[in-house]
């Protein structure tokens, strides 16, 4: 059923997410030919226009990046806690199912976005001979890797996997804050969105005292006393990320936790 | 086996009693008025039967199961508001009943919105308030379900639309379900219906069948329930 669930979602958000990213790339096209045709024109009109469709990119860059956000929170606000909940919630479907389906097409656009994003830059950046650049530039990279020992290697691309996992599980602890902080105010009989907005704060007020408490704790113990091991800087690289995916895995827990809670138990459609 | 039944169900919204130990049974194979004023606790028992609340004392089972995942399978639920998302299609619907419900027929649905002249590619969101009721109705009606749970189905709609819901549900309900219509307007969906619960401020008044009210009280559940209610 999650399977569905997340087939559903991409339906409804690609109708709006795919035409953003298309406008998105017709005016990385026309900035592209603007820069060569237009920008440096004598005619005033035509590098007014080529201005114009410039400006036109920066806005639409920034229109689906601020989109993909809008569309995280608007997703569960508008498909769970609305109207639509009373059809959403009586699937034979687990709330558990809800939140992943919400959650996983969230990250994915976060991750589209900023793809088609770098796609729409080198397409402005496009010109006679990019290719050829582009190419040769990964053959050196390529020739570059071939030279490195195979420890190096595996290191290297454990550290890029450890990267991309944080990344995802960032963007998912990032929607969850949101998602938490939607369902408790939404379990409130009147005022819910002003009681999101109050929770939102409320729990990262909660989240930094506690974590800032448990940095003290962890500082007065010295713990550092117990510990004789001095790391190499892959090593400490390595710690240092599984660390920050441990600690974003618990962000992302807890904020999971009181999502499921408030829509299982305290589920309260207008 | 019950398809619907409560003991001593009760719950509040704060210190307002919505439900106050409401206990009654529901057979398969009838058609079940649940009746009362506006505020009387109908749209609250639905929601607990459907799992969308959760009860604060005392027990309420779906074919034997407490309401959630596996109950939803066996319920088709009418939502008093348009639930239903205004963006899909009359196409994209069917395929979403089709995906979540195993027991959706979407021949009967196709043929039902056809009967309407909808087009599988129109937008519910260009349709009439009216036209989404009955759509809505019609995914609804078009489920082999084992209890039908419709709140509201005919209020806010003109009287030939009345008509139109009515013997939807008369005309597409599965024979071996019970259906259960939450509503205040009697005088409609009086014949339509086998039994009666008259339900006021979270309290079961009275629990009997129809022909019964006409035999022993020598009146129409309308008359019944006016006199019952009198302001």
């Amino acid at each position: 059923m999650l399977g569905k669930l997340i087939k559903h979602e991409f339906r409804a958000t690609g109708r709006v997410m795919l035409p953003m990213y298309l406008v998105l790339l017709a005016t990385a096209v026309g900035s592209n030919l603007s820069g060569r045709w237009m920008l440096g024109s004598s005619r005033s009109a035509l590098s007014v226009l080529g201005t114009l469709i410039v400006v036109a990119f920066g806005f639409a860059i920034f229109g689906v990046l601020l989109m993909s956000f809008v569309l995280m929170i608007q997703r569960f606000y508008k498909n769970l806690l609305q109207d639509e909940g009373y059809l959403m919630f009586t699937l034979p479907v687990s709330v558990h199912q809800h939140i992943w389906a919400k959650v996983i097409v969230s990250a994915v656009w976060f991750i589209a976005t900023v793809l088609v994003i770098i796609g729409a830059c080198l397409l402005v950046a496009y010109e006679g001979g990019f290719w050829r650049q582009f190419f040769d530039f990964l053959g050196q990279l390529l020739g570059g890797l071939q030279k490195l020992k195979i420890s190096e290697a595996l290191n290297g691309t454990v550290v890029l996997a450890e990267l991309a996992v944080l990344m995802f599980l960032c963007l998912v602890a990032f929607s969850l804050q949101f998602y938490a902080a939607l369902a408790a105010g939404h379990s409130q009989p009147n005022h819910k969105m002003l009681w999101s907005v109050g929770c939102f704060f409320g729990f990262q007020a909660v989240l930094q005292f506690g974590g800032s408490m448990l940095l003290i704790g962890l500082n007065k113990l010295e713990l550092s006393r117990f510990l004789d091991w001095d790391p190499t800087p892959i090593a400490a690289i390595h710690v240092g990320l599984l660390m920050s995916i441990g600690v974003v895995v618990v962000y992302g827990a807890i904020f999971y936790a009181v999502t499921t809670f408030f829509l299982k138990r305290h589920l309260n459609l207008e | 086996m019950s398809v619907l039944e409560c003991k001593e169900l009760c719950k509040r919204y704060g210190r307002t009693a919505a439900l106050e130990g409401l206990s009654f049974t529901v057979e398969p194979g009838r058609i079940v008025g649940l009746l009362g004023p506006n505020g009387s606790g109908k749209t609250t028992l639905i929601k607990l039967a459907n799992g969308l609340l959760t009860p604060d004392a005392g027990y309420i089972s779906v074919c034997d199961m407490a309401p959630g995942r596996e109950s939803r399978s066996l319920v088709s639920y009418l939502p008093e508001r348009t639930a239903i998302p205004l963006w899909m299609s009359a196409g994209q619907l069917l395929d979403f009943y089709g995906d979540f419900y195993t027991d959706f027929r979407r021949e009967a649905a196709e043929e039902m919105l056809g009967h309407l002249n909808i087009h599988p590619r129109q937008v519910i969101k260009q349709m009439s308030k009216g036209t989404r009721e009955k759509v809505q109705l019609i995914m609804v009606m078009s489920r082999a379900a084992k209890l039908y749970l419709l709140d509201e189905p005919i209020g806010g709609v003109d009287p030939a639309t009345r008509d139109y819901i009515l013997s939807t549900i008369i005309g597409s309900y599965n024979p071996e379900a019970a259906v259960v219509i939450s509503t205040h307007l009697i005088a409609d969906v009086e014949k339509v219906l086998d039994e009666v619960i008259f339900i006021n401020q979270g309290r079961i008044m009275l629990q009997s069948s129809v022909d019964g009210i006409r035999e022993e009280k020598g009146m129409s559940v309308d008359a019944l329930f006016r006199e019952v209610f009198k302001c």
